[in-house]
């Protein structure tokens, strides 16, 4: 139980993110935003279920997740911002 | 009570994804929004305890995005 409540804090700041992330206008502010969003669900990814493997899939998404946020900010500069 | 705070929050986040990706015009702006909506899928799959699938998925759809920016890269004719 106390455990679902550090997860639910986790999940409010994911939201946030998500939030500012939807609220900002130019693509490149977004994708800190973006960043912040998916570090919380990786926090709440391994607090959510008591199981040895939640740390791997946690692991995978957080590795994941940061590569793709940060193709996208590659690709976008590459293109020269259009 | 507390465990429906957790999906009540993992449903706004979905919700939240669907709408920006649907009303966003540039296609960067898309990929964020699919992002958003998988990183609301991924822990209720979490929580029904099916982790292969969900390393499976968060493995893979980082990998189809990454397709799509090649795609994206080259310029349009």
């Amino acid at each position: 139980m106390e455990s679902l409540i550090a997860a639910a804090i986790c999940l409010l700041i994911a939201v946030y993110g998500a939030f500012r992330a939807v609220i900002e206008k130019e693509t490149l502010a977004r994708l800190p935003f973006v960043n912040v969003m998916n570090f919380g669900i990786a926090g709440a990814i391994v607090l959510i279920l008591p199981h040895p493997l939640t740390l791997v899939a946690a692991a995978a998404y957080f590795i994941g997740s940061t590569l793709e946020a940060n193709a996208i900010a590659s690709a976008y500069a590459k293109r020269g911002g259009t | 009570m507390i465990d429906s705070l957790v999906i009540l929050l993992l449903t706004v986040l979905i919700t939240l994804g669907a709408v920006a990706t649907a009303l966003w015009k540039g296609p960067f702006d898309k990929l964020i929004g699919l992002s958003i909506i998988t990183a609301g899928i991924i822990p209720f799959v979490v929580m029904r305890g099916y982790l292969d699938v969900a390393i499976v998925v968060a493995l893979i759809v980082p990998l189809s995005t990454i397709i799509i920016l090649l795609l994206l890269g080259r310029p349009v004719r």
